[in-house]
């Protein structure tokens, strides 16, 4: 029955495209044929840094390289890995490293680290909201990805989407070349995103998602990002840097006054 | 195919961590250090909770800056704006920070009575 009806909404927005609206019956019946993604979900390394301290249990690189995949080892090609590991060896990239800051993340690694997100799904497009203000808009009202003048780099990139039965399966370009921000990892401005987001269960959420490069890569990346309710919580708690106290002094963090 | 991971640049590069944020690189996670103070002030911000502590001894007496995690992660371990409040004795377990400054990361907390406030921190994953 879910299907048929996810057939029948692949089939009016896929027809219709982006150029018309549904009108009030066919948009609830549209709704009411999307799977359930309701509540937050948070990923492997939400929960492992999840203390008073914010950091996980023992050490924290090893920490993080347990839990956050995105930073683990990418199928780089033999002269684009020559040319990372050259740019990384620099003391510049050393001091960037133990000094740098986050307070947002950008796409792919936002979907792999510590910001606790909410799923809306729609029948035009599907939301993923992060507590750190952060958006993906992933449409799946039939468009396309912009033409080529219409596009930009972004650190979300560009996202379209349609359904196989529950499954969204999602469709990333045009996200900004360069590091993914924790890690060693960096990507070319070519490279292009497919995910396929699915609930396994009540408490489960996965993304099965494949990053190809054909500048950085020597064959597309396969991860699978696995997600569990937050059941704890009732609704977002936003997290900002509104009471950043951790200033770069004579090169390093430090803490300042209140 | 060419694997970073091998070169141990890996994890130097991994900087910031679960709080997000920063890294941790600051503190020194060989050392824990227990201070019995008075609460100054306790700030319920983001990226990080923070508490000050007027502490006597050891000598000098200085006001110490103590980093916690995110709203977010003390509400999800029992933590409130109102637990702690100015005037406040406890007992705070930290790592100190390398540079010799009066400040720290979080691990623990007791009030006055002995009880434990929220969670401590460096528990298994829940």
């Amino acid at each position: 029955m879910r299907w048929a009806a996810i057939v029948w909404l692949s089939a009016v927005l896929g027809a219709s495209a982006a150029a018309a609206a549904l009108n009030s019956s066919q948009r609830v019946r549209a709704f009411a044929a999307l799977p359930d993604w309701t509540g937050l979900w948070q990923t492997e390394a939400a929960r492992a840094f999840n203390s008073l301290s914010g950091k996980a249990a023992g050490n924290e690189y090893e920490a993080i390289n347990r839990y956050v995949q995105l930073v683990g080892p990418a199928p780089y090609t033999e002269a684009w890995g020559k040319k990372l590991r050259a740019d990384l060896a620099t003391p510049a990239a050393a001091a960037g490293a133990s000094n740098a800051k986050l307070c947002t993340y950008g796409f792919p690694i936002i979907m792999d680290v510590f910001q606790l997100f909410q799923a809306v799904v729609t029948p035009e497009e599907t939301l993923f909201v992060f507590d750190d203000g952060e958006v993906r808009h992933i449409y799946t009202d039939g468009r396309r990805h912009p033409a080529k003048d219409d596009l930009w780099p972004t650190a979300m990139g560009d996202s379209v989407g349609h359904w196989q039965g529950d499954t969204l399966i999602v469709d990333t370009v045009a996200r900004t070349a360069g590091s993914l921000g924790i890690g060693p990892n960096t990507l070319s401005a070519q490279a292009h995103f497919t995910e396929r987001v699915r609930r396994l269960d009540k408490n489960d959420l996965e993304d099965q998602m494949t990053i190809e490069d054909p500048t950085a890569f020597t064959h597309p990346w396969k991860l699978t990002i696995h997600y569990t309710r937050a059941a704890d919580l009732d609704r977002m708690l936003p997290w900002d840097c509104a009471n950043d106290r951790n200033p770069v002094v004579n090169g390093k963090i430090s803490v300042a006054p209140p | 195919m060419w694997r970073l991971v091998s070169s141990g640049l890996a994890l130097l590069l991994v900087a910031q961590s679960g709080a997000a944020h920063h890294s941790g690189a600051m503190f020194d996670s060989q050392k824990s250090l227990t201070l019995q103070g008075t609460v100054k002030l306790f700030q319920w911000t983001n990226p990080h909770c923070w508490i000050q502590l007027l502490v006597q001894a050891p000598a000098p007496a200085a006001e110490w800056s103590i980093e916690m995690g995110s709203t977010g992660n003390l509400y999800r371990n029992g933590w409130r704006s109102s637990t702690l409040t100015a005037g406040e004795k406890i007992t705070v377990t930290l790592h100190p920070v390398r540079d010799g400054t009066a400040a720290g990361q979080f691990i623990s907390a007791t009030a006055a009575d002995g009880s434990s406030l929220g969670r401590p921190s460096r528990t298994a994953p829940p």
